[in-house]
């Protein structure tokens, strides 16, 4: 992926959530936001998919100027898994993901069908593909979120802390399958907590804190951080 | 079998009461003669009520989802026509709406058929609380959902047509299967306009007969028959929908 953030500032109730980031990544696959919450990093990942609207500066994925407001198109080509997987309740885990297909990028049933089946067989769904997500686990919902993600095709894969809001055993089936996503070579960004799992699969870590990146650089910078704040994020998140 | 003594001892203590009245208030006793003749008059009139009420409320629904998009517009006048016409009608009488739409409004426009001006009158009077119905239906879909259908790329369209409909569809059938029965109570307001239906054909043989009391143990008979049905509709959906949302709560 390449991404460039020139200047971003986004304020909500007169805070600054976001406080003049800038960033140029180049031909990068994995990048990984860190930061204590309500550091400004989930926030980023909004801005960056077209979710939300920023107040000033500029995001650029991929050649692509990100503008929220006329940003349909650029969406329908951005990946994106959310914290609470956001599987729509009332479909269950394969009307979930052909829905998108049929209806946004209008694709012939037939014709994803197997590429479909083929991704929930790859990622363990198949037996749970016409359960509603209220009757399978956290994790698994995570995964069939994850599958809808990768169905479209994406340029770019967007991953909201996926697994905040799961059990240690179920949060290391979620961070295994995104490591297909990895070893399919498929470019994502992801908003994480797990400060081991992104030394291992990122080739970019960014560390914010109250807004601002503080620190950014190759899985290394978690190694031998310079800033303070890095540091002591470090020290607090590793204690135990 | 508990329960169906205690319901027919109730039923029973009902009974006694209407009696009670009937025989202490009334000179003359109970003959529905005229009644019996009269049953065509009657009958087309408990017809006519039923349709105009499945009529009005077909309307209605339409009528509430313009009035709730409209709520929704960033057009700001659209946003206050629907709400000058849901504070008009949550706070006039139905009556005296119903007097004022056939009297002067249908005169107006040259409406001549009772039948439509009733049904549209009463649409657009049901039609205001069915936009709340939707309103608090469709604000039950969490913000996340909605999110996820922006971030992959659905229109506003698609986004009520396979995400925001099918879901609000099942929480809205016990609050709309109500409304239908206060459409056929109200519908029976509609007499003051002379439309024919079930109350003004009662009241036109009891003006003939002077037999009133028989006509309003005829026309309470002839509402709760429709209505009963649908009171009991409602409690069961309710029940059905409580389930699943428990059920779903403990999954």
């Amino acid at each position: 992926m390449k991404l460039r953030i020139d200047r971003l500032i986004k304020t909500y109730e007169n805070k600054r959530i976001l406080d003049d980031l800038t960033l140029a990544l180049d031909d990068k696959q994995v990048l990984a936001l860190i930061g204590a919450s309500g550091s400004g990093k989930s926030t980023l990942l909004r801005m960056i998919s077209g979710l939300e609207a920023f107040d000033s500066g500029q995001i650029v994925v991929n050649g692509h100027e990100v503008v929220e407001s006329e940003d349909a198109d650029y969406r329908k080509r951005i990946g994106f898994v959310f914290q609470d997987h956001n599987l729509f309740p009332h479909l269950s885990i394969l009307e979930n993901i052909l829905l998108v297909l049929e209806k946004v990028h209008g694709r012939m049933r037939s014709e994803v069908l197997p590429e479909v089946e083929a991704l929930l067989e790859q990622f363990g769904l198949s037996e749970h593909r016409h359960k509603k997500p209220h009757q399978i686990s956290g994790g698994q919902a995570q995964r069939a979120s994850i599958v809808r993600a990768l169905a479209i095709k994406p340029d770019l894969i967007l991953l909201d802390e996926p697994t905040s809001s799961l059990d240690p055993i179920l949060t290391h089936e979620v961070l295994n399958a995104i490591k297909v996503l990895v070893e399919a070579s498929i470019d994502f960004i992801i908003v994480t907590h797990e400060i081991g799992f992104a030394r291992e699969v990122a080739d970019t870590i960014v560390f914010m804190d109250d807004g601002k990146i503080i620190e950014h650089g190759t899985p290394e910078i978690l190694e031998t951080p310079q800033s303070p704040l890095l540091k002591a994020f470090l020290d607090k998140v590793l204690s135990f | 079998m508990r329960k169906i003594i205690s319901f027919f001892s109730a039923l029973g203590l009902y009974a006694i009461f209407f009696w009670f009245v009937s025989t202490s208030a009334l000179e003359k006793t109970i003959d529905f003669t005229i009644y019996k003749q009269y049953y065509r008059v009657i009958l087309n009139g408990w017809i006519t009520t039923l349709t105009i009420s499945a009529v009005s409320l077909v309307l209605a629904l339409f009528v509430g989802l313009v009035l709730y998009f409209m709520r929704e517009s960033k057009l700001k006048i659209f946003v206050y026509l629907s709400e000058i016409h849901k504070t008009i009608i949550f706070g006039t009488p139905l009556v005296v709406i119903a007097i004022i739409a056939y009297y002067y409004i249908g005169n107006a426009f040259n409406i001549d058929s009772k039948f439509w001006i009733g049904a549209l009158t009463l649409a657009l009077y049901i039609g205001a609380y069915i936009a709340d119905i939707y309103k608090g239906a469709i604000e039950s879909i969490h913000i996340n959902q909605w999110q996820t259908a922006k971030m992959f790329g659905f229109t506003r369209y698609q986004t009520y047509r396979y995400i925001v409909f099918p879901q609000v569809i099942t929480s809205i059938l016990p609050p709309l299967a109500g409304q239908f029965a206060m459409t056929i109570k109200s519908s029976a307001l509609l007499a003051y306009m002379s439309t024919d239906e079930f109350l003004n054909a009662i009241q036109t043989v009891q003006s003939i007969s002077f037999r009133y009391p028989e006509g309003f143990l005829i026309v309470t008979v002839g509402y709760l028959v429709l209505t009963i049905p649908l009171i009991l509709l409602v409690r069961m959906l309710e029940k059905k929908l409580n389930y699943k949302v428990n059920h779903e709560i403990e999954n």
